[in-house]
């Protein structure tokens, strides 16, 4: 064999052995999702449906997907346009110590969520605030915010700028300008910041764990399952959110971001 | 197109949030995971026309924990470990319960525990459910005479087939048992003791874990023997699972025992004390003992009439009186003994 | 970003467009820090929260051995995974970007990491099926002859880390990728004129232009894992206590939020000490 050849066995061998690892947890858990009996070990006895029905007539699951799917979007617009407006001033204005201010905005990044939720939580507390949803919500904004700020930020260049004096010649008005030349422009890497905060905000635990009471979302829910007794409904879940997400991704991939690449291409 | 794809983008999740929330009474509950069970808590709150919200916890300290983490007002049925019911009155947590709506007389009466429950002549709490803290173990692997001593906790022979349930004050509870102490007697100066006995069980186990991932373990067959397990790790499980099976060592084990209350500043109590006479009815005792979480006894002697034969077997009812006998409580330490006693717990997860 | 626009308008209405995400981060993320500073230095005795000012509560983890081990245990985990996870990471990057052809480039990416969509908790838990005593995999290895007896993996330290190192191949193939794309194939040209070999190419070339890639990425691992609560708790079985979960066992078992609060600080010290390493390591400027 050539070297060559011998370099492609490797390239395929190291390519199956990683796809190997990254699929091995969600094959195991997609298999025994269909596991008849109720002990997630081989054999595998199945395939049955027992505990996908058990997921959908389980109220407090389907509740508590429809909590975090509301948190997930209502947070993450809050955060996309708090992290656009603010991009959008940097950008465009010179303030006083907008330097120490970029820095305070894009802080959360590096610091753990368990401790913005602890920290939320003390203060909430202090403040006579009840656990809830809502603190849930303003605990995603915390940590999309920043994010959704610098992915913004960077896609701000000097081309808009030209685009933007021209409509300002042309007589449109300062929001004018922001909300119908900016923004379009930028529809693109909003769109990414968005859905990229709404997969942190759906997938996010410990802030949720430690602000929601009654009411939580879908990783809370599924931690208690897993607390709470041997229940093969957790692989049935985590199967049904693993498929959705990967059809919505998918349909983003193929239909949204393909669109905009190739008009961008065109 | 682009400015209406912008528009809907912030909109879309305010229309979604708009939909649902109906009015209707609600009661919230501080629980065991037992009582969140679906088909415990349904008939109630059908029959009532009113939304339980279940908040589970683990552990006393936890729900002190989180009731400190709420405002007040915010809860109105409380579970707790019996044992701790003195030190929840004192706090101010409960309110009196109006003796003659509760079915006392029909309890059994070694868990009537009036000396946890009435506090100055007035009634704060009742007990609900009772079980054991002891040794489940895998009855094809694991030689009978072995689990019959207490010292199986430490046996080199089962060196990592043992799992640990991760709650501090049974299992220090077995410990104390192990060393000869009551475990109403523990004192500071016997922690270093105690101390040393986890970390040999911890030398030969293989994990120490919640209520879950050791059921999982012990159901899987990752480990043979449970330390802190008991009927309400493996009643549960028999019909498909018959070789678990748990027993209670010659130098005896820990009882645990849950009680139901009203919280002082409840704005619902009479809903809520609804909500206990349900738990204290023998069908609301017969589906609580039953659970999904975990099975254990029934507080009530009347729930017999709700269960099966075969749920009875499982609960060995019959055999209460001598298991009764040779247990003793949780331990029940004060505030300080009790920071103490957790500091060497996490010790023990870190050794 | 340059100087500001020429054709700025003002500073008040900047402000507008400013304010808010400035205003949010103070009252939720400001705040909130101060609070829990404050809160380090009050004392939790028994159930009262004592509220005089020292720093018992910091002196009391460096007593506390258990509480030091923590932090060890918690830097030895984080930098056993961030290192195999770049050293996993950057071959199945580099094979996306130079060796897959360039319209299905995207979809094996996708591929890669695709199952970053599985909720969190659960990602965790899966790994617990498979390295189980009876699990697949140990009956795999079995059945191929490579090991005798089942691998005792669940519910130690190997397989925290591999629950961790699997959620960060995904996100540092991701990142990766994202630096070698951007590389002008003009370098490597370059090289290949003056007379550098594939392998020489790699190690003076691609390597080095990519390094500030792979350190962005490397601190982003470094500040997710060790904060993480859920894979070492799920995973870990308990043999040993990372910082988060001392710090949720302070706020979940004994509402001890004074030393809850003094060890988040500690975390936060450890993970910013990291992040002026990787800074001034890359000489790079602040967004």
């Amino acid at each position: 064999m050539t070297r060559r050849a011998l370099g492609n066995v490797g390239v395929a061998g190291y390519v199956l052995l990683l796809y190997g690892f990254i699929y091995l947890p969600v094959m195991t858990l997609v298999l025994f999702s269909f596991q008849e009996g109720r002990f997630p070990i081989p054999p595998f006895n199945g395939p049955s449906l027992r505990w996908y029905e058990a997921v959908f007539a389980d109220g407090k699951l389907t509740a508590a997907l429809t909590n975090s799917l509301v948190v997930a979007l209502l947070s993450s617009a809050l955060a996309c346009l708090l992290g656009f407006l603010a991009a959008y001033g940097f950008a465009r204005y010179r303030l006083p110590g907008a330097g120490p201010l970029k820095v305070m905005i894009t802080a959360p990044l590096t610091v753990s969520y368990l401790i913005i939720g602890f920290g939320l939580l003390v203060t909430f507390n202090m403040a006579g605030i009840s656990r809830s949803l809502w603190a849930v919500g303003i605990g995603h904004v915390v940590i999309n915010t920043p994010l959704c700020f610098a992915i913004i930020t960077v896609s701000l260049g000097e081309h808009q700028r030209n685009i933007e004096r021209a409509a300002r010649d042309l007589g449109a008005s300062d929001w004018q300008v922001m909300w119908r030349v900016t923004a379009p422009m930028l529809l693109p890497s909003i769109v990414a910041a968005y859905f990229l905060s709404v997969t942190f905000s759906w997938d996010e635990f410990i802030i949720a764990f430690l602000l929601s009471r009654f009411d939580v979302t879908l990783p809370v829910e599924i931690w208690s399952l897993l607390r709470s007794g041997l229940n093969p409904k957790t692989n049935a879940v985590g199967s049904v959110v693993f498929l959705a997400s990967v059809a919505v991704v998918l349909i983003l991939e193929f239909v949204v971001f393909r669109r905009y690449s190739s008009r961008r291409a065109a | 197109m682009k400015k209406i794809t912008l528009t809907t983008l912030f909109t879309i999740p305010l229309v979604i949030c708009a939909g649902g929330a109906i009015a209707q009474e609600e009661l919230n509950a501080l629980v065991w995971c037992d009582h969140t069970d679906p088909g415990f808590v349904e008939p109630f709150e059908q029959a009532n026309n009113v939304k339980v919200n279940l908040k589970d916890y683990e552990g006393t300290g936890t729900a002190l924990s989180l009731i400190e983490q709420s405002q007040p007002g915010d809860w109105d049925v409380f579970v707790v470990d019996g044992i701790d019911v003195p030190r929840v009155v004192e706090a101010g947590l409960l309110a009196p319960l109006p003796e003659d709506a509760l079915p006392t007389a029909d309890l059994f009466p070694e868990i009537v525990m009036p000396e946890n429950h009435v506090i100055d002549g007035k009634t704060y709490a009742i007990t609900e459910k009772f079980g054991y803290n002891t040794i489940s173990y895998n009855s094809n692997t694991v030689d009978a005479a072995d689990v019959a001593d207490i010292s199986v906790m430490w046996n080199e022979k089962y060196k990592d087939r043992i799992a640990i349930y991760d709650y501090y004050l049974p299992v220090m509870g077995l410990v104390a048992m192990s060393l000869g102490i009551d475990t109403a007697d523990i004192q500071e100066s016997d922690l270093p003791a105690m101390r040393d006995r986890l970390f040999e069980m911890k030398d030969v186990s293989r994990q120490v874990g919640e209520v879950v991932s050791s059921q999982t373990a012990i159901a899987t067959g990752e480990v043979d023997i449970l330390v802190g397990g008991g009927e309400w790790v493996t009643a549960g499980l028999t019909s498909e699972l018959p070789h678990l099976d748990w027993v209670i060592p010659e130098q005896g084990a820990v009882r645990w025992s849950q009680s139901v209350g009203v919280f002082a500043d409840s704005k619902k109590p009479d809903l809520a004390l609804k909500f206990v006479q349900y738990i204290l009815s023998p069908e609301g005792q017969a589906r609580l003992a039953t659970s999904s979480c975990y099975w254990a006894m029934p507080a009530n002697s009347k729930a017999a009439d709700h269960l099966t034969d075969q749920q009875k077997k499982a609960l060995r009812w019959d055999d209460q009186a001598a298991y009764l006998a040779n247990a003793q409580l949780y331990p029940a330490p004060d505030a300080e003994l009790d920071a103490k006693m957790q500091d060497v717990w996490t010790e023990f997860l870190q050794h | 970003m340059g100087p500001a626009s020429r054709n700025a308008t003002g500073d008040s209405r900047g402000w507008v467009f400013v304010g808010p995400a400035v205003l949010w981060t103070l009252a939720f993320f400001v705040v909130p820090f101060v609070v829990m500073v404050g809160y380090s230095l009050w004392q939790r005795e028994g159930t009262e929260l004592v509220r005089a000012w020292s720093l018992a509560n910091y002196a009391g983890f460096f007593d506390k051995p258990h509480f030091v081990e923590g932090l060890v245990n918690s830097l030895e985990i984080t930098a056993l995974v961030t290192v195999i996870s770049i050293v996993l990471a950057y071959p199945l990057a580099w094979i996306i970007a130079e060796r897959v052809p360039r319209r299905w480039q995207r979809l094996a990416l996708l591929l890669a990491i695709l199952p970053f969509w599985t909720s969190y908790v659960v990602r965790s838990y899966a790994w617990l099926l498979v390295l189980s005593r009876g699990g697949y995999l140990n009956q795999w290895l079995m059945g191929a002859g490579l090991i005798e007896s089942p691998l005792e993996i669940a519910a130690t330290r190997i397989a925290t880390v591999t629950g961790f190192v699997h959620f960060f191949v995904m996100l540092l193939t991701l990142t990766i990728y994202a630096n070698l794309v951007q590389l002008s194939p003009n370098y490597r040209r370059a090289a290949a004129d003056l007379g550098a070999g594939p392998l020489r190419t790699f190690w003076q070339v691609i390597l080095p232009l990519t390094l500030p890639g792979i350190m962005v990425g490397a601190f982003l691992t470094f500040v997710l894992c060790i904060g993480d609560y859920i894979t070492p708790q799920i995973l870990g079985g308990n043999n040993e206590l990372v910082l988060p979960q001392i710090i949720m066992l302070q706020i979940t078992r004994r509402a001890d939020f004074p030393t809850a609060a003094a060890l988040s600080i500690v975390l936060m010290v450890v993970v910013t000490l990291a992040y002026i390493a990787a800074a001034r390591w890359l000489r790079m400027e602040r967004v």
